[in-house]
């Protein structure tokens, strides 16, 4: 019986505020509890709260119309009842059971209706805090969670609360209110069959709850396959070329049919669970058919019951099934959705980043890093770095392959936060600056090619303070007027994703013309020689100098030929600052300097032949 | 050719109708080998509907002789035909599980054979059709999507399938025991289907519209995501929010239709059902009034009536799942209708190569007469030629935007030139099977990519030689090739962890990681499209070092912008405004960059 307690629990939690009580008695899935973990997770009625008048509209909606429903069989068996009883009107019957089916059609017809509605606002809604959200966080938060951790989030995550939503608020509830009311009908109509019909009621539950928790758990198998499949079908579309020039196509495949060989698997083990328990739950409907004929029909011959309502009995039995099934499915709705909800409720509590920062004025550009340390999990990224940057001077970075070149400039524009030490710009910790003013004075040139799938001017302007004079300067000094012009949409140019039909050299101008737009006060760029000549780049830092005067220049590269004027220069190797100081002081006291300028010498005569081209 | 369209979004005319039914056959046709499955399901399944159907007429006739006959009233006939609705309800029992077994595993097959489709095209296709389409929306139409197909087949198929024989035997019957009655009963079905009919290319519409905003939206959030340190460091996260908040009302709106499209059978097939009950009840009493149906077979009615209704109107909550899943199975099927336009040409143009009267023995690989263009009409090389020999270096220079990598993606045939021909070996490249092509050629490409698992796991990515090779073993080839040193540059060496989409190493440990995987499949041809750019100089020695100690025969094309990477070259070539040219020596090819106005 203990099934048969719980819909009668949820029923009770429905009339109360259904916020609380319904919610974490219908998320531990009934008696004898599943996990205990759920009930600390946030309450999937709780997200309802906002929408407390359409949830409510929809379940009063869908009480009628299966009210009318309960209805129809009893019309039915009055008709048959009147009929046997000779003393029949036809037009009566007729009238009320049309009366019954356009009822039970428009208020239908307005429960699907309000149903759809409410559940894409709902996910809009929910979709937009997310995002917004999502928004207001730093860079370290979405590398922590992610990116297509958030995208399944925004996705599949919030379509399972929609299909709460849609499906099993109203179907919990009208079905809880089928069976109630089909079992009231019974019991008044005959109570001794009535209770051999209601019995089933257990049964069917039973098996369903049973089934449903194995099934439950291979559900969570079957999503994180899913997510493993996902997985390599995401690495072979984003890796496309590097397959093609290997041809190893077939690799893929093999790990991929792995993954989808396991799914199948898996599929097929529900599936094995799924044909166990329809079979039970059709025989047992079945049996109740059984008990109806043979111990209805000794009612009617001893007369202790109707003709009109054995006919109802058989009625309300089809009437009785198939909300015990819809409770047993949603129950997996709504476990999933509350998987879905834990996950995004994450993201959605995840604290906003503290705005500490209240100076604005304009940077002069002067840039003080003292005893910087910044570890990414165990690995020391960035071990005490000291180092200050006078205002308008040039200082490079130079350092080999993973020594934390990229990550010191991450620090500088906010995106990470040292683990230790500080960073000053003109006297002030970094901190305290206004973001929004911070950032629209440092313009930061990433290494990699980022574009956006929009025009060339919207990807140069892409920061909301760029003028019309400042974009056509920008692109002035990023060298790229004569590419602009040549195109035949020029600037409203949509530059496609990942920026496939640009070269890494045009990607890494229309960044740097990016970051100038700004006209910010510190250039930080990284790594901006590696894809562009060096006739271009003279050009371009010569540009520079003319076009952005005082400009504080803070540039990682790897080319000292470019760098033998800069009034500092940098070294780091594995994390620590080697040595600082000018060229000619590094190439008097620093060996590992010494040895990087070697390494380029024998070319640097054309180096410099164009320097002073 | 190489204009191929493979644009999914821009749908071309042959594609855009596809109706229902030769849709599902194609979907079917997927599995050749499990059609004898299939009609043994079919089969149950009619055994199913036969025992379902049996039972009413068995009430009927025991309400008929034994409780309604008030001459003989026997309720030991009652309880011999309980009997007999014991053992067919014990029969229908075995039927329902074998039913649900072999039906249910016919889907789960489907779909299995299905996803591995989409993924074998998707590895057929070329460079070009991934340039061509948001990786976001690929990725949508190839998860999402299918996992659309995946809830019909997994969820709804069986019930669709079995539903279909329920209604059709639930028909045959109420036409059997009175076909007057029958035929009023089921009269309200034909207007069913007439609605469903013209309703149907409505929804599915709706669907397909809901379909593309979800993939949108999806392509939408991949890129703001994966360039959030940009948005972040312009100050613009009011941009994400907005262009975020474009896709999803547009989502919501399509959504919301689609939805009150699903929605639209439930109803209408609910009121058409109690229209049936409705004939049942006012003619079938007026036909027992004149004397020609009994009370009995109108209790059996009404089940029928129920077993005819019920599933058609659960039918009607399957339809629409069944047009969303047609809708998806159309944006699959248009992967799935792409065809590579880079097919392996049979061998025997060979002759034709030949006959050029070129006297010279036949270079490793030559250019005739190349010219290029994008299929958006952008032109990017013009009339090239030129050879490659054996065992030499080549370099090519020239400003960004050049056509540079172009040249190098045309020798690796990501591309098929517009004009001209490619010849490698002397053999037009077209006529090498992917496979051999591969072989020969390493490309190291200016985006490294690497896949999620270990640097071992990356550097033999595709590597038949070495791919059984221990830790030991693999040290002893890297030390022999002088890869062994790049190693250090990685915290645990061989099992540093990675993750493809990660921040977690630096853009040069990624190209450190390329290179080796490139250098260790001992390609004949190895291109590096400025594959050390971001590795510091010293590095990037020993990197020159190693090329230098690969095989005497290996010849190397290097595209790179830091002159020194260079300065070894045998030749050089200037790649600028569609134009190979060849540049005597390091001098040359420098003033050629001086001078040279660029085009680009």
């Amino acid at each position: 019986m203990s099934q048969k307690n719980q819909p009668t629990k949820q029923a009770g939690g429905a009339a109360a505020p259904p916020e609380n009580a319904a919610g974490s008695g219908a998320v531990s899935a009934g008696p004898g509890g599943k996990r205990g973990n759920k009930p600390k997770g946030p309450s999937l009625f709780g997200l309802l709260k906002p929408y407390r008048g359409l949830v409510l509209l929809l379940i009063a909606l869908s009480f009628v119309s299966n009210g009318i429903n309960l209805w129809i069989p009893k019309i039915i068996a009055e008709g048959i009842d009147s009929f046997t009883g000779a003393k029949l009107d036809t037009h009566y019957i007729i009238w009320k059971f049309l009366a019954a089916a356009i009822g039970v059609f428009v208020f239908t017809w307005g429960t699907t209706f309000l149903q759809t509605y409410a559940s894409e606002r709902v996910a809009r809604d929910l979709r937009t805090r997310l995002a917004d959200r999502i928004s207001r966080q730093n860079y370290t938060f979405l590398q922590k969670t992610n990116p297509s951790q958030l995208l399944t989030n925004l996705t599949s995550d919030v379509d399972s609360i929609k299909m709460f939503v849609s499906q099993a608020v109203v179907s919990i509830f009208s079905s809880i209110f089928v069976i109630i009311g089909a079992s009231t009908l019974l019991l008044f109509i005959q109570w001794q069959l009535a209770l051999a019909v209601i019995a089933i009621i257990p049964i069917i539950g039973i098996t369903f709850y049973i089934v449903l928790k194995k099934v439950r758990a291979l559900f969570k198998t079957s999503r994180e396959i899913i997510d493993w499949l996902n997985k390599v079908i995401n690495e072979s579309i984003l890796g496309a070329a590097l397959i093609r020039v290997i041809h190893s196509q077939n690799l893929e495949y093999v790990k991929f049919l792995e993954a989808n060989a396991k799914a199948l698997g898996l599929g097929q083990r529900i599936l094995q669970l799924f044909a166990s328990l329809i079979p039970v739950i059709i025989f047992t409907a079945n049996m109740a058919t059984l008990t109806i004929l043979a111990l209805g029909g000794h009612f009617v011959i001893t007369g202790h019951m109707s003709l009109g309502n054995f006919s109802a009995f058989n009625n309300y039995l089809t009437l009785l099934i198939f909300p015990i099934l819809v409770i047993g499915f949603m129950s997996n709705v709504i476990a999933q959705a509350s998987a879905s909800y834990m996950r995004i409720s994450g993201v959605l509590n995840a604290p906003d980043p503290v705005e500490t920062g209240t100076i604005t004025k304009d940077l002069r550009g002067k840039i003080e890093l003292k005893d910087v340390t910044l570890s990414y999990g165990e690995k020391r990224v960035l071990s005490d770095i000291s180092f200050t940057v006078a205002p308008g001077s040039k200082t490079a970075i130079i350092g080999p392959t993973a020594a934390g070149k990229t990550q010191l400039l991450y620090l500088l524009t906010a995106l990470n936060h040292p683990d230790s030490g500080s960073i000053e710009l003109d006297g002030h910790p970094l901190d305290n600056y206004k973001k929004e003013d911070f950032h629209r004075q440092v313009g930061f040139v990433f290494q990699d090619s980022i574009m956006f799938n929009m025009s060339i001017r919207e990807n140069i302007a892409f920061s909301d303070t760029v003028t019309d004079e400042s974009l056509a300067r920008a692109i002035e000094t990023a060298e790229l007027k004569d590419f602009i012009d040549a195109l035949p949409d020029g600037l409203n140019t949509v530059v496609s994703e990942r920026g496939m039909s640009l070269s890494g050299g045009q990607k890494q101008r229309i960044m740097l013309a990016r970051a100038l737009a700004i006209q910010p006060r510190i250039l930080l760029l990284d790594d901006f020689t590696a894809r562009v000549d060096s006739q271009t780049e003279q050009k371009i830092l010569a540009n520079v100098r003319q076009n952005y005067p005082g400009i504080t220049l803070l540039s990682v590269t790897q080319k000292i030929a470019s760098i033998e004027d800069y009034e500092q220069i940098i070294l780091l190797m594995e994390s620590e600052m080697i040595a600082s100081g000018t060229h000619s002081h590094l190439m008097a006291t620093c060996p590992e300097y010494v040895q990087i300028y070697q390494s380029q010498r024998s070319t640097s005569h054309y180096e410099q032949h164009e320097l002073q081209s | 050719m190489s204009s191929t369209n493979y644009n999914l979004n821009i749908v071309t005319d042959e594609q855009k109708k596809t109706s229902t039914w030769p849709a599902l056959r194609k979907l079917i046709d997927l599995l050749p080998d499990q059609k004898g499955r299939l009609y043994l399901a079919l089969v149950i399944m009619i055994i199913y509907a036969i025992l379902t159907m049996v039972a009413p007429i068995i009430v009927g006739s025991t309400i008929n002789n034994y409780i309604l006959n008030k001459t003989h009233q026997d309720y030991s006939g009652i309880i011999r035909n309980c009997g007999w609705l014991l053992l067919i309800f014990s029969l229908n029992l075995g039927a329902v599980y074998f039913r649900t077994i072999l039906m249910g595993g016919f889907g789960q097959r489907l779909l299995f054979s299905l996803r591995n489709a989409i993924f074998n095209k998707l590895q057929e296709l070329p460079v070009a059709f991934f340039s061509q389409n948001k990786a976001g929306d690929l990725i949508s139409r190839v998860n999402n999507d299918t996992d659309k197909i995946n809830q019909f087949f997994s969820q709804s198929l069986m019930q669709f399938i079995s539903s279909l024989f329920i209604i059709g035997g639930a028909g045959i019957f109420l036409l059997v025991i009175n076909w007057k009655l029958g035929l009023a009963t089921l009269a309200p079905s034909v207007l069913m289907w007439v609605f469903a009919k013209f309703v149907s290319p409505w929804v599915k519409k709706k669907n397909a519209a809901s379909l593309k905003s979800t993939g949108a939206m999806s392509g939408e959030i991949q890129e703001s995501l994966g360039n959030f340190k940009v948005v972040l460091a312009f100050n613009r996260r009011d941009y994400f929010r907005q262009r975020f908040s474009e896709a999803n009302t547009d989502n919501y709106t399509t959504s919301i239709g689609a939805g009150i499209a699903n929605q639209v059978y439930t109803p209408v097939f609910g009121f058409f059902a109690s229209m049936g009950q409705l004939v049942v009840l006012t003619y079938g009493i007026y036909l027992i009034t004149i004397g020609q149906f009994t009370a009995g077979f109108l209790i059996s009615f009404f089940m029928y009536v129920n077993n005819f209704y019920d599933p058609l109107r659960q039918m009607a909550a399957l339809w629409a799942n069944f047009q969303l899943a047609i809708a998806s199975w159309d944006r699959i099927s248009k992967i799935l209708s792409m065809e590579s336009d880079l097919v392996t040409l049979p061998d025997d143009s060979l002759a034709a190569v030949g006959a050029t009267g070129d006297a010279r023995a036949p270079a490793l690989l030559e250019f005739r007469d190349v010219s290029f263009r994008y299929p958006d009409g952008k032109n990017v090389l013009f009339n090239n030629s030129f050879r490659m020999e054996k065992g030499k270096t080549y370099a090519l220079v020239g400003p960004t935007g050049g056509g540079k990598t172009t040249t190098a993606s045309l020798i690796a045939r990501l591309y098929d030139p517009t004009e001209g021909k490619i010849l490698l070996g002397g053999r037009d490249i077209r006529t090498y099977t992917p496979a051999e092509r591969t072989k020969k050629i390493g490309f190291i490409l200016q985006e490294p990519f690497l896949f999620t698992g270990t640097v071992k796991e990356n550097i033999l990515y595709g590597n038949e030689e070495y791919k059984d090779f221990s830790d030991e073993d693999l040290h002893t080839v890297l030390e022999q090739s002088g890869l062994e040193t790049l190693l250090t540059r990685f915290d645990e060496g061989l099992a540093t962890k990675i993750v493809s989409a990660g921040d977690g190493i630096s853009l040069g440990q990624k190209q450190l990681i390329a290179f080796i995987r490139a250098v260790l499949r001992n390609p004949e041809l190895l291109i590096l499209d400025e594959a050390t750019a971001n590795i510091d100089t010293v590095t990037e020695k020993m990197l020159e070092e190693i090329l230098r100690r690969l095989p005497e025969t290996t010849t190397r094309v290097i595209i790179a912008h830091r002159l020194n990477t260079i300065e070894n070259a045998d030749e050089i070539f200037f790649v600028n405004g569609g134009e190979i040219t060849r540049a005597g020596s390091l001098d040359q090819a420098v003033d050629m960059l001086l001078q040279g106005k660029r085009v680009s």
